[in-house]
């Protein structure tokens, strides 16, 4: 009966590192954030101001794009799931195509940014 | 300087509004939906007991849903940022005083706070899922499985709590201001038409850049996609020989494939197996992780192998393969894939032998089938 009790012991153990497992993957994410990217996309729009007005917009854009781009790549720029023995999945040189986002990005920045200057955007401040 | 909490008025943006807050809602929840809708198929494909069969065509149509599933999660990243961005000030309203109000207060909060939690929680463990990591101590499927019923539940509350608002905005002009916060109305950089664009731009852009692992002709485009598509035969490996526990020994010359029809049973070497009449096909392997490739795979007719034993057709069929871990070690293959014609026990890919990672000396590719069922080292096939 000791055995037994041992052993529904460690099932529950078993079940408790798995739901406690849940309850920190549910709150982290939600705390994460509230906590944590709430407040930096707070901090990052009050220093918009800084740019030249034409160049606001398209920055901004390219700021909330690469945002989103970034943080789900993280699984495959980290390569955390890569197994040694299986070069077939995770096969790609992520940084260097993330890198290629940031630069295609960049340029949309530029090029927007230029049509907005001669559209008048850096004339009238704000917008 | 004194250092407060923020206040739901110190939050001045007029992009902050409902009226963006509800259209990038929109196509949040046709995500959500396309993704329950294809999680749903792919829990079943993988279910121990299917009471109405899984079907086995189109052949690629496991294909297709698990692409849409892990695409319509990843074009979700971008939109649910946004919209939780429009919403945040929420998280600062003051609560009432007043218990009724206070109550209604708590409510309400909770089950947003039970939708947002469930829904991160569904798209991180689904994003790190579909790139093979899993650091978390509860068993993925089911949870991620039980959780999805949870966001749908309270996606559903929170819809229909909001639907008077919803209708409101949605039938006005994107800049109206009647459901704003009295507070929102400084202009931003982006117009609120803008920010709506560009949440869905980010969300195209996250679609392009990873949906190649499973759709070829974006192949080169998707820099981020778990997989390139290459390996050997031009199909890559989720689980390889050596992760699978078996020895090389095993799948050598002693090899031998078990089929048995209650006391009937036939042995077989991989000789046999070639000396039999082959067929080809061309079927995809769909992984249950999202990526996906066709092969070219040669090999023997399930239902001919079964006729050796003098199987009826109708009849399940009980695979075991060799692998010593991982679940699906035994599998069902359910008498309509047992006894389609394009259902092989496959021995070639790309007219080459299989690699010791794709199943040698054998391995089952039937169409319309999740991965996880395409068994490799399969060793026993037992008609039921």
């Amino acid at each position: 009966m000791a055995a037994g009790v041992y052993g529904a012991l460690m099932l529950l153990d078993d079940a408790f590192a798995a739901l406690f497992s849940v309850a920190i993957w549910l709150a982290g994410g939600v705390l994460l954030h509230d906590f944590v990217l709430g407040p930096l996309a707070v901090a990052a729009g009050r220093l918009t101001p800084r740019l030249p007005s034409a160049t606001r917009a398209p920055v901004v854009v390219a700021v909330i794009v690469l945002t989103a781009i970034t943080l789900l790549a993280i699984p495959v720029l980290g390569r955390f799931g890569v197994s040694p023995g299986n070069p077939t999945l995770l096969d790609r040189n992520y940084w260097a195509g993330w890198s290629g986002i940031v630069a295609l990005l960049a340029i949309g920045v530029i090029l927007a940014s230029v049509v907005r200057a001669r559209r008048g955007h850096g004339v009238d401040p704000g917008r | 300087m004194k250092v407060r909490a923020p206040a739901e008025s110190d939050f001045t943006s007029r992009l902050r509004s409902p009226a963006v807050a509800a259209r990038v809602g929109v196509w949040l929840g046709v995500c959500f939906g396309v993704c329950f809708v294809t999680g749903l198929i792919s829990h079943y494909g993988q279910a121990a007991s299917q009471p109405v069969p899984f079907p086995t065509s189109p052949f690629w149509g496991y294909r297709l849903s698990q692409g849409l599933h892990v695409t319509s999660g990843i074009a979700a990243i971008p939109l649910l940022l946004v919209k939780l961005w429009t919403v945040y000030p929420l998280l600062f309203r003051p609560i009432p005083r007043q218990v009724r109000a206070l109550a209604l207060d708590l409510l309400e909060k909770g089950s947003i706070a039970v939708l947002v939690s469930a829904a991160i929680f569904q798209l991180v463990t689904g994003l790190a899922n579909s790139t093979q990591w899993y650091p978390w101590s509860f068993s993925f499927r089911s949870t991620h499985y039980a959780m999805a019923w949870v966001v749908i539940g309270a996606l559903v509350v929170h819809i229909a709590v909001k639907l008077p608002v919803i209708r409101d905005v949605l039938g006005g002009d994107i800049d109206e201001t009647a459901h704003d916060r009295p507070e929102a109305t400084e202009e931003g950089d982006l117009s609120r038409r803008g920010l709506v664009r560009t949440a869905l731009f980010g969300s195209t852009l996250a679609v392009l850049a990873t949906a190649g692992a499973t759709v070829p002709w974006l192949r080169k485009v998707s820099v981020l996609g778990v997989t390139t598509g290459d390996g050997p035969g031009g199909v890559p490996i989720n689980r390889t020989l050596t992760e699978a526990g078996i020895e090389e020994a095993a799948v050598g010359e002693s090899f031998r494939l078990t089929v048995t029809y209650g006391d009937a049973e036939v042995v077989l070497s991989r000789d046999d197996l070639a000396a039999m009449t082959q067929h080809v096909v061309e079927l995809p392997i769909a992984c249950v992780e999202g990526w996906s490739a066709s092969g070219t795979w040669g090999g023997v007719r399930m239902r001919d192998l079964l006729a050796l034993v003098e199987a009826p057709t109708g009849r399940d069929v009980q695979v075991r393969s060799l692998q010593t871990r991982y679940a699906f070690g035994t599998s069902l293959l359910w008498s309509n894939f047992a006894d389609d014609e394009r259902t092989l026990l496959a021995l070639e890919l790309d007219g080459e032998p299989l690699s010791l990672d794709h199943g040698y000396p054998c391995r089952v590719i039937a169409p319309n089938r999740p991965g996880v069922r395409q068994t490799k080292w399969v060793e026993r096939l037992e008609v039921l």
